[in-house]
């Protein structure tokens, strides 16, 4: 039933109407009125044969791991991998008993909420001064892209290697200027905290390009006649862009911002590479942990309830950013 | 309109979360016989960058003596290892022939062929009875000893000599007292390099707590909190409170703080076999000797690690190609050229007898009769070797004891 409302809605911000005319002609010579009344049916095996690709792709990659995800997370996996059976919720009961999965969750909070605020930010700004004119515009509008063009592991490899201690450039330069007055430098990677702040820079750093073309997709729509318009009532540039701009960059600032908390949620390769040598739990995220119960305890069975709390811990989160900034609502 | 966007708002981040959950199933290749031909599959770590090269040379002169045997080699790095051979039993996709770490998790679960079934008698009287009973579960050998390794202390001579340190120390008030000294040089240097870090935190651990009495326990028993093991953690405390360490030895790796040492900038630090031939290829100026690890009396000491090669038994009638290709791989002429090349200790006396006369390998195989051994067989083992890699280096801030007990729990829920 979802799919048959999905595929005749309208999709968010072409709120024209001229989709659902053009979807009452598809139904061609059938009576508008049933076509209308009841949508069910005969339109559904009309439209089956369409939709049959798409479909088998959702059940396919997503709904099926899904499923054997949330299968595994009530069975006992051994250590090397041979399902021993069902144990109901117990590997749940072992997720919330950790006694550090609460400062993991909070950190989990810290850490995306942290670099989708920079991020968005940032990127605002830097949306701004491209959607200006200037000589060599196109060039710096390239350079945006780099980070995103590059795997984030190299990226973060770059960056954990410049902050190694005895060796790395980061560590030398700050050595050379003074700001550091161990010769061999400072390990920040092998410090929780510090190690958390660097992978939260690397985070925003590599979640810049896709938000800030985003935005600038927004700017891009916004009708040059409004601004205009502020200008000959004589508000202040300021006044322009928070009460003419901004408001009109709400559906893309919107889809910026889900994507971007989605992505950062589920990030693990820049915790785990900036983080990796830390020993105990003073820096990881749900993510890392989940890596953790794999990598090191080979607890697949708990991994996978762990994963099934991390994806109902993003869907409340989606659910109440939704709810609360409304983000199809029009200006 | 609102609900649908919504709804696609959460099957977005439902695509999204389970990116990272669902990338667990990987392909394997099944035992395909188009041609009438046993596959062998044969999952292997790489050891260095030529052991893709050795595995295929031994493939290549297997396969040109046994034409009715195909091997399929699949090299993985020791980080992915595990996780790979758990992904795969767990898909059905077991290996035929798995060269790897703990293995008493396989052999409680029944996947393993016990090492007599699956050798010659020939084969099987060569190895070594030392490292044939480290791979014993109840009696029975279930993998075969690959490959030994032996630790020593690899001491920096000028930094010591610098430092004004007369000899090599032997050891523990010694050892302080010297990386102390070699500390105090300033510029960088450290005097005694402590990798406590995830890469091999349990090495590192053992080095010390069994250095100063403990054990980690046996086959049916692990005693990693136990009283036996505190003077060993109460002595990584002292020094790394002395500064007689690189700084943050909690969470630096091993590999790393090697190189450091082949840089010349650490006066001593536990290295292996191969760590000879990377000081050779890096900085062959480098004014080194190498000793025994240092012990809380002075005792001879070092930390064993063999690694095993074991078969799964995933279709009977692969059992005699199997054997083949085991009999051929430790016949001498195959595997004293592949553990040389590695760099690494023979687990065969003929293998032992063929490399008595190498120079670079005699300062380990001195130590070898001294050596312990991880409790591999015991099935938590390899629980407590997660638990110490993710933990040990706590000791760095919180109270020696209680990182114990962190690690025992973890070891036993495991």
């Amino acid at each position: 039933m979802s799919s048959t409302t999905d595929t005749s809605s309208n999709p968010a911000g072409a709120a024209t109407g001229r989709p659902r005319t053009g979807g009452a002609g598809r139904t061609g010579d059938a009576p508008a009125g049933s076509a209308r009344g009841k949508p069910g049916g005969r339109d559904l095996a009309k439209a089956l044969p369409w939709i049959a690709p798409a479909l088998a792709l959702i059940l396919g990659v997503v709904l099926f791991p899904a499923g054997v995800m949330f299968y595994n997370s009530t069975r006992d996996i051994s250590q090397s991998g041979v399902d021993k059976g069902s144990v109901g919720f117990d590997n749940y009961v072992e997720v919330f008993s950790f006694p550090y999965f609460w400062p993991i969750f909070l950190r989990t909070i810290v850490w995306v909420v942290v670099v989708v605020v920079f991020t968005v930010l940032i990127s605002l700004g830097i949306a701004q001064i491209l959607n200006k004119a200037f000589p060599g515009r196109r060039i710096v509008r390239l350079v945006v892209i780099i980070p995103w063009a590059a795997s984030v592991v190299m990226t973060t490899m770059v960056v954990y290697y410049g902050l190694e201690p005895y060796f790395g450039v980061i560590n030398k330069f700050l050595v050379d200027v003074g700001l550091i007055d161990t010769p061999e430098g400072y390990g920040w990677t092998r410090n929780p905290t510090t190690a958390f702040i660097w992978s939260i820079v690397i985070a925003i750093f590599v979640s810049l390009p896709f938000t800030t073309y985003t935005i600038l997709a927004g700017l891009a729509t916004v009708p040059g006649d409004t601004i205009e318009a502020a200008k000959m009532d004589g508000a202040s540039p300021a006044r322009t862009y928070f009460t003419v701009v901004l408001p009109q960059l709400r559906g893309a600032l919107s889809v910026a911002v889900l994507i971007n908390i989605i992505n950062v949620f589920n990030s693990l390769p820049i915790l785990k590479v900036m983080t990796g040598s830390i020993p105990g739990y003073d820096a990881d995220t749900i993510m890392t942990m989940i890596f953790k119960y794999i990598q090191n305890q080979h607890k697949v069975d708990v991994a996978s309830a762990l994963s099934v709390v991390a994806f109902l811990i993003v869907i409340v989160i989606v659910a109440v950013y939704v709810k609360v900034v409304k983000p199809t609502r029009e200006v | 309109m609102k609900k649908s966007h919504r709804f696609g708002a959460i099957a977005l981040a439902a695509a999204a979360t389970l990116t990272l959950a669902s990338c667990g199933f990987g392909g394997g290749s099944s035992g395909g016989d188009a041609s009438g031909k046993t596959t062998l599959n044969l999952l292997v770590p790489s050891y260095s960058d030529n052991t893709q090269g050795l595995w295929e040379d031994v493939i290549s002169g297997f396969e040109k003596a046994n034409p009715d045997i195909k091997v399929e080699l699949e090299v993985q790095s020791w980080d992915n290892l595990e996780s790979v051979i758990a992904t795969k039993i767990q898909g059905g996709e077991a290996p035929d022939i798995y060269n790897g770490g703990p293995f008493a998790g396989f052999a409680a679960d029944e996947l393993l062929y016990p090492a007599k079934d699956v050798v010659s008698s020939d084969t099987y009287s060569d190895f070594q009875d030392a490292f044939l009973a480290n791979a014993e579960v109840d009696g029975t050998a279930y993998a075969l000893p690959l490959i030994a390794s032996a630790r020593a202390l690899f001491v920096n001579n000028a930094l010591l000599e610098q430092a004004g340190v007369a000899a090599a120390p032997k050891n523990w008030d010694e050892l302080l007292d010297a990386a102390t000294k070699v500390s105090k040089l300033g510029g960088g240097v450290a005097g005694y390099g402590m990798p406590l870090g995830s890469e091999e935190a349990q090495a590192e651990a053992a080095v010390w707590l069994w250095g100063g009495g403990g054990s980690f326990g046996d086959a049916s028993t692990l005693t990693i909190d136990d009283p036996a093991n505190l003077p060993g953690a109460e002595q990584i405390k002292k020094m790394i409170d002395a500064g007689a360490t690189q700084a943050d030895p909690g969470s630096t790796n091993r590999s790393p703080l090697m190189d450091i040492f082949v840089q010349g900038k650490i006066g001593m630090q536990v290295g292996l076999p191969p760590t000879v031939g990377q000081i050779a290829e890096n900085n062959p100026d480098l004014d080194y000797s190498i000793v025994p690890i240092p012990t809380k009396d002075g005792s001879a000491f070092t930390l064993g690690v063999m690694d095993q090669l074991m078969a799964f038994k995933n279709d009977d009638s692969k059992k005699d190609a199997i054997t083949k290709f085991f009999d051929y791989y430790y016949s001498a002429d195959v595997y004293v050229p592949w553990v040389q090349t590695e760099g690494f200790l023979p687990v065969t006396k003929s293998g032992a007898e063929a490399l008595s006369g190498e120079e670079a390998l005699k300062p380990f195989l001195d130590v070898l009769p001294d050596a312990q051994f991880y409790p591999s067989t015991n099935p938590k083992w390899s629980a407590a070797d997660g638990a110490f890699k993710s933990l040990f280096g706590q000791i760095q801030t919180k109270s020696a004891q209680d990182v114990l007990t962190e690690i025992q729990a973890q070891a036993d829920a495991g």
